[in-house]
């Protein structure tokens, strides 16, 4: 009975896999959109939170020099050194964000504690980049103080406390969100095609006659969404730790593996769920995509849960990659077990649900097909 | 030889089959009518934080200073702030609601009237460098703004601004065009590339390749009803944006020409892409799965100049970048490049045709195939 029940569920899967791998184009329409992110990410890394600007530097004397120098070392900007005319030109011709202007009379002005202007040019046509000069220009004043040590004249400090332990960088910090966006989208779109295509392909009524038990069908299909997802997460993991975009270290490779078969478990559910419900190609794969991509973008994105709105934010909780993301954090960049009890529950409850979910579909699709 | 009466004959012919056969799926029309809005609704949950960092502020001081310095934090343009307790604020930042946490001591105003130096505590949740280096350089910006307010005569250097336009347009109204660029993109192509794809899943390629009718005729009656179809979405999307959202578009005139002809663009990709692939299945899945890695790549978030070389060299292989030149243009005014609207616009003319020349390519060398 169980050697029956074993065979059959093998041969479905082995079925099925040889199917997904015979459709190349399946194949890669469920890793492109997660490896072009990364390569958008990738590309974004160098420049990001320092616009190009122009320095001009019309003050010849020490305080000049100091500030300028202190433009350039802040790490705050891309500097390109001009002069008036160059600089309008660079502006002009879009190159820079802004023209920094430090005027001729600066270290006299400075010297003689007289107020004094350091120009800044914006083309402020969205509050991102324009932002982005106005918090670094005092930055970089507050910088050119604090080198005067007692002297300075700020008095106010930042004593800053970081909650973690290190900064992440933004690349990889994105990195890790698009590896969970590559398990949901593979495990939702080859579980739902899988599905779908018994009964487009009318397949399903020899499946149904076969002595196989509906079970055994189920578990088949929900094992090769479940094996390509969590293949394809490993190797990207891999690939990522190989070249240093996702590192886990020790024991938490144990704990970031077993995010990655929660979370491709649960998809894979979902996306049999979906074929079943459906049971047509064509709107399986739309349907497939679009959820896939709302669960990435309800957790937050590439970008940080923190920084949105409170109503999504408790959206988010219900959503279970948001656990998983957090488990993924914790463990890849903080070398950190926390609250994984809490995150391996919600995902494993998540999962089981699922599946739960495409098992009834399937039997209803099963039953309407008889 | 195909006489143009004849040709327009097939163009109307083909036409007339494709909004018939679409008529026929009613569930799937209305999907892709509906697809433009689901896309922006989507690239809308990118956006929605607008930038701006969810900071509570203990203020353990009610003096006067310590209010300015407040004062000088909401008006940095990057903290959304609410004021708390410390148990509250550590409660927040540690349930991941808040991103830093700002303490003003209780003896500020004291010791600045001393010109003691001041402490001021800041807890950051430092997630990724991006988001925490825009909270570390906020800080400094509220240092110089709370000083040339409350001591002017202390920080005599302070930044002075001088903007290109009038006034800031916000991240989202200027992200909102991008958007409506990806939801032109993925409603023509996903509409056209289906419509052409499904000639070959139902095998009615043969009697159109069999026909006496002109490949061209044949190819520009199937994007027309494509675009028909992709303008019902195209609409839908403008009326959320203009009425709903309140983006008022600078020059009516632009935006109309620009959208029909970058609708003209994707639904000729789209042919293009669906004839090449002749499945449903990829078509739709590549156009909406890459909708968000090709938003990132096209300079959705200002001037590409103002970005790396490298990324600046792939968003101009892209039409989407040169698509929200045109259309940030129309809405805003605002000039991206410096080629000018009409090189920009014959690009995307350029684009346009490509697209036509190389899906009737494809379909004449499946001629040849068959």
């Amino acid at each position: 009975m169980v050697q029956a029940f074993v065979r059959a569920v093998w041969t479905i899967c082995k079925k099925d896999l040889r199917v997904w791998l015979r459709q190349p184009s399946n194949v890669a329409i469920t890793v492109l959109p997660a490896l072009a992110l990364l390569f958008v990410d990738a590309l974004s890394a160098g420049a990001v939170g320092r616009s190009p600007v122009a320095l001009v530097t019309l003050d010849q004397g020490p305080r000049g020099q100091q500030m300028a120098q202190v433009i350039h070392q802040a790490d705050l900007f891309r500097v390109s050194d001009a002069t008036p005319a160059q600089a309008q030109v660079l502006y002009n011709n879009l190159d820079v964000v802004a023209i920094l202007t430090i005027p001729a009379n600066f270290t006299q002005s400075v010297e003689a504690h007289a107020p004094i202007h350091i120009e800044v040019q914006i083309n402020n046509l969205n509050t991102d980049f324009t932002n982005d000069i106005r918090r670094a220009v005092p930055d970089a004043i507050t910088q050119f103080y604090q080198q005067r040590g007692g002297e300075s004249p700020i008095k106010v400090t930042l004593q800053e406390q970081n909650l973690r332990s290190q900064d992440i960088q933004l690349f990889q910090y994105s990195a890790m969100p698009l590896l969970l966006l590559l398990l949901v989208v593979s495990g939702l779109v080859s579980s739902s095609l899988a599905a779908a295509s018994e009964w487009e392909t009318h397949t399903i009524k020899e499946l149904l006659l076969s002595p196989a038990s509906s079970g055994a069908i189920i578990t088949g299909k929900v094992l090769t969404g479940f094996v390509t997802t969590f293949a394809l997460g490993v190797l990207v993991l891999g690939v990522g730790d190989l070249l240093g975009w996702v590192q886990p270290v020790g024991v938490y490779w144990l704990e970031v593996l077993l995010i990655l078969a929660l979370v491709a478990l649960f998809s894979a559910g979902l996306g049999v769920t979906l074929g079943a419900l459906l049971e047509r190609i064509q709107p399986v794969s739309s349907a497939a995509i679009v959820i896939a991509l709302y669960l990435f973008f309800l957790t937050g994105g590439t970008a940080v849960l923190a920084f949105d709105p409170g109503w999504l934010q408790t959206v988010a909780t219900f959503v279970p990659l948001y656990y998983g993301r957090h488990a993924l954090e914790m463990a890849i960049f903080y070398q950190s077990s926390d609250q994984l009890g809490r995150d391996s529950t919600v995902l494993a409850g998540s999962a089981l649900l699922a599946v739960g979910l495409g098992i009834l579909a399937m039997r209803r699709g099963m039953a309407d097909a008889r | 030889m195909h006489t143009l009466s004849s040709s327009l004959r097939v163009i109307w012919a083909c036409l007339k089959k494709d909004l018939k056969s679409t008529s026929s799926e009613p569930l799937f029309t209305l999907v892709s009518i509906i697809l433009p809005l689901n896309v922006l609704l989507l690239m809308g949950l990118l956006v929605i934080s607008g930038g701006l960092a969810p900071t509570a502020v203990v203020m353990q001081d009610s003096g006067p200073l310590a209010q300015q310095f407040y004062a000088a934090m909401k008006e940095a343009h990057s903290f959304v702030l609410q004021p708390a307790t410390t148990q509250q604020a550590n409660a927040l930042i540690e349930q991941g609601r808040i991103v830093a946490v700002v303490t003003i001591p209780a003896d500020f105003d004291t010791r600045m009237r001393q010109h003691q130096s001041v402490a001021v505590e800041v807890k950051i949740n430092n997630l990724n460098t991006d988001f925490t280096n825009d909270i570390r350089r906020a800080l400094p910006l509220s240092i110089t703004s709370f000083y040339a307010k409350a001591e002017p005569s202390m920080v005599t250097i302070t930044p002075q601004e001088i903007d290109a336009y009038p006034q800031d347009l916000g991240y989202i109204p200027y992200l909102a065009v991008p958007i409506l660029v990806i939801g032109l993109m993925v409603g023509g192509m996903v509409q056209a590339g289906t419509a052409a794809a499904v000639e070959w899943e139902r095998e009615t390629v043969k009697e159109l390749l069999l026909s006496p009718a002109s490949l061209v005729a044949i190819v520009l009656g199937k994007m027309l009803a494509a675009f028909l179809i992709g303008l019902a979405g195209a609409v839908v999307v403008l009326v959320v944006l203009i009425a709903l959202m309140g983006i008022w578009p600078v020059h009516w005139g632009e935006l109309i020409g620009f959208t029909l002809l970058v609708l003209v663009l994707f639904t000729a990709w789209g042919t293009l892409l669906g004839t090449w692939l002749q499945r449903r299945t990829p078509v739709a899945t590549l156009a909406i799965g890459l909708c968000v890695p090709l938003f990132f790549l096209s300079g959705p978030f200002g001037p590409i100049s103002f970005f790396a070389p490298l990324e600046q060299l792939v968003a101009r292989v892209f039409p989407v970048y040169y698509a929200i030149v045109v259309l940030q243009h129309a809405f805003h005014g605002f000039t991206l490049n410096t080629s000018g609207i009409g090189i920009n616009l014959l690009i995307l003319a350029a684009y346009t045709l490509g697209g036509l020349i190389l899906a009737t390519m494809v379909l004449r060398r499946s001629t040849v195939a068959h």
